[in-house]
């Protein structure tokens, strides 16, 4: 459906992105995981025809994308980052100025509004100025701008920023139903949980290149290990820190440590290098490896630094 | 004290920072200070209006008139216009009928007549006329005034000379020049000096009106002085004739309600081009421009409301300006209803190119202060131009303000045809295509997005 080749975006010396090549399939849930100036927005500003690119093509059904061509934007939606609603406007009038400009009237528009204001639960703030809206309920309908116009394809750059864990669920609800229904999204997020809750495929991006992409089992198939062993970072496990150096990848994170062991290294050896030292084994929990860990292990930074 | 000092490095660190806030404070007052300097004449060698376009009808061969020619060329104030330039390009002198159409063609707003009869044996005393177009009372006023001052202290001889005539005509030469022996006799015994001198300055005219108006022009109001300028008014009979504007129906009011008005909505449409930042910093920008809208229609949409907004803005004002001050406007409906629209348009493109031309709100908000307040002042909404320097009257001819006010005066000061208005409105017309041109041209270039 959607086709990028080698695309290349720079901003004076800064290679935003860096001759990226992806290709997203009909009703797929496509997640763009990467940390904040990775590349993502750029990306999805480059496929909203909000930028050219410096090189490379996009296609979506086989047209290529362009900045002055409005005509394949139709086929669009786009969930800003921010809150892109007139603040002074109501919900409806919202939804109606937005929805006129994708060349809805009369009755359709009318029956799009309610049917999308229904979708995101907020027909009875309908008629109140969006100012008035708490975040969560202004993310709703930062989303429900995005596809009165009914888009094939849904670009939702970081659309639960600052939301509420209520409001993000409703959030993730209403996407995974969409998607159900046959809408294509791409969805950019730093938090690996929402792609890995969300998404079908994800692409890791870093520094304007895609690094990894495929399903959640086939990207986690790229780490070296298959457990992951964590314990607190304290005095009583420090020693066991420069232990385990040699036999593989030490990592702390908000105080506890990260061991991923090398591919030839046996658990057993850890644990009784444990016991040898009395150290209780509940300190210990062993743990399948996420998304994080493989971007660590990509990239050898934390996707939160 | 460590916090207080910390908390007030703080603050300057903001201004600091805040370009726009510094311009605000600091280059605006400067450069209204040097405006009103000029406009008072503060450093200037020659202080007070200067050049402004003054038609002279000389109609009198008597040397004396072309001294009065010659004294108002002498001054810095008047541009003095003596000659009709045909339309290939020759020249003849004016006549009094020329002048009527000029005034109401803005050629000029005033004209000094010195007609044939400039001495008449029938009257004691000069006779004169001048034509105005007092669309500007202050200066209108200054005018009259200067006029006077050239007429009375650059010819006072002039004076003698008619009274002598007017007396020879009354008595006859013989019992004249009888009267006027007895006159430089009885002077002479009385206070002294050569009765033959006293005589020849009689004959001459020569009363020593000069020192009279030396002491009426330079000293402030005492009761000697106001003699002497009530003893001259008797004696050189101006006719004021107003061209234009005579039937308006309240003159003050109507000659200052276009330049407030310009300024008004020159500020208004600079608060729209920082709304256009908030549409742009909130990501509907991004919105709008990832569905089926171009970059121009984003702009020309921002400027038709512009438009449409000022014209709302402009007859909520004129209408309160019929209702409180009694300014005619449902007399000049249409042609105000033309000039409105296109001082709109104009001013609704120079918001546009501050949203152009600027990367922030904060940016637009300052330049426009700076550019309505100084366009304000040059532009003559303030003060009438012929009050600054000459190279400040040039420039306000590349401000809108100008125009705009030429425009609103057109209409409810002169009672403009469409037709004679089309100039005035066809100088906005085309300011407004060229700066939204440049604009559209600007906004399609500028990276919208950081």
């Amino acid at each position: 459906m959607l086709s990028i080749k080698e695309v290349t975006k720079r901003y004076a010396s800064l290679t935003a992105l860096d001759q990226v090549s992806l290709e997203i399939r009909a009703g797929e849930f496509f997640g763009l995981l990467g940390p904040n100036g990775a590349g993502k927005s750029t990306l999805m500003s480059l496929v909203a025809g909000l930028r050219a690119t410096d090189g490379g093509s996009i296609a979506l059904n086989n047209v290529v994308l362009s900045t002055t061509d409005a005509s394949t934007r139709m086929q669009l939606g786009l969930v800003p980052q921010d809150i892109a609603l007139y603040q002074e406007l109501s919900a409806e009038q919202n939804l109606r100025v937005f929805g006129k400009l994708y060349g809805l009237k009369g009755a359709e528009l009318r029956q799009r509004v309610d049917e999308t204001l229904a979708a995101v639960q907020l027909t009875d703030r309908r008629r109140d100025a969006v100012k008035t809206f708490s975040g969560g309920m202004q993310r709703r309908l930062n989303l429900a701008a995005a596809l009165m116009h009914r888009p094939q394809l849904l670009l939702c750059d970081e659309p639960t920023v600052g939301v509420d864990p209520q409001s993000r669920n409703a959030i993730f609800d209403y996407l995974a139903q969409l998607n159900r229904e046959g809408l294509t999204i791409i969805y950019s997020t730093h938090y690996m949980e929402e792609a890995t809750r969300l998404c079908s495929r994800i692409g890791i991006i870093d520094k304007g290149k895609i690094l990894a992409l495929g399903s959640l089992d086939e990207l986690l198939t790229q780490l070296p290990f298959e457990e992951e062993i964590r314990f607190p970072a304290n005095e009583q496990t420090a020693w066991l820190v420069q232990q385990l150096a040699s036999q593989g990848a030490v990592t702390t994170i908000d105080g506890i440590h990260r061991f991923q062991p090398r591919p030839d290294y046996r658990l057993s050896e850890f644990y009784t290098l444990t016991e040898s030292h009395n150290l209780p084994a509940r300190l210990f929990t062993s743990q399948r490896p996420t998304l994080e860990a493989l971007f660590l292990h990509l990239t050898g930074r934390n996707i939160r630094e | 004290m460590s916090v207080l000092l910390t908390l007030l490095g703080k603050d300057f660190a903001i201004l600091i920072r805040n370009r726009g806030a510094l311009v605000l404070s600091l280059i605006v007052p400067m450069l209204i200070i040097y405006i009103v300097g000029m406009v008072f004449g503060i450093g200037r060698s020659n202080p007070g209006p200067t050049s402004i376009p003054l038609a002279v009808v000389n109609a009198s061969s008597d040397p004396a008139a072309q001294q009065i020619v010659d004294s108002l060329r002498a001054q810095g104030t008047f541009q003095v216009i003596t000659n009709y330039v045909n339309a290939d390009k020759t020249t003849r002198p004016l006549v009094e009928g020329d002048l009527r159409p000029m005034i109401h063609d803005r050629k000029f707003s005033y004209a000094l007549v010195i007609p044939a009869d400039l001495f008449s044996d029938d009257r004691i005393g000069l006779h004169l006329k001048i034509l105005s177009d007092p669309r500007n009372e202050i200066e209108s006023q200054m005018v009259n005034g200067l006029l006077q001052k050239v007429i009375f202290s650059s010819v006072p001889n002039l004076l003698g000379k008619s009274l002598i005539a007017g007396n020879r005509k009354f008595l006859g030469t013989a019992r004249n020049d009888q009267f006027n022996r007895a006159l430089a006799d009885n002077i002479a015994s009385t206070f002294g000096g050569d009765p033959k001198t006293i005589l020849d300055n009689i004959n001459n005219g020569n009363f020593g009106f000069n020192q009279l108006t030396q002491s009426s022009s330079g000293g402030a109001g005492n009761g000697s002085n106001n003699a002497t300028a009530d003893f001259l008014a008797r004696l050189v009979k101006i006719d004021q004739v107003q061209v234009v504007g005579k039937d308006v129906k309240s003159p003050q009011a109507t000659q200052i309600v276009g330049g407030y008005a310009v300024m008004f909505l020159l500020f208004a449409v600079s608060g729209s081009s920082a709304a256009f930042f908030d549409e742009k910093n909130s990501g509907i920008f991004r919105r709008l421009l990832s569905a089926p809208v171009s970059r121009a229609q984003l702009l020309w949409s921002r400027f038709f409301y512009g438009v449409l907004f000022g014209l709302g803005q402009l007859t909520t004002l004129f209408l309160a300006g019929q209702l409180l001050y009694g300014v005619d406007v449902t007399g000049h409906l249409g042609g105000l209803i033309l000039a409105c629209t296109c001082v709109a348009a104009a001013c609704t493109s120079f918001g546009m190119l501050l949203s152009a031309i600027t990367r922030s709100a904060t940016a637009a908000n300052s330049l426009a202060t700076l550019l309505v307040i100084t366009m304000s002042a040059v532009g003559g909404a303030w003060f009438p131009i012929s009050l600054m320097p000459a190279f400040m009257q040039h420039l306000a001819h590349y401000t809108l303000v100008y125009w705009a006010i030429e425009a609103f005066n057109g209409v409810l000061w002169a009672g403009d045809s469409f037709v004679q208005l089309l100039p005035i409105v066809g100088v906005l017309i085309g300011i407004t295509v060229v700066v939204m041109s440049f604009s559209v041209w600007r906004f399609n270039k500028s990276p919208l997005f950081e």
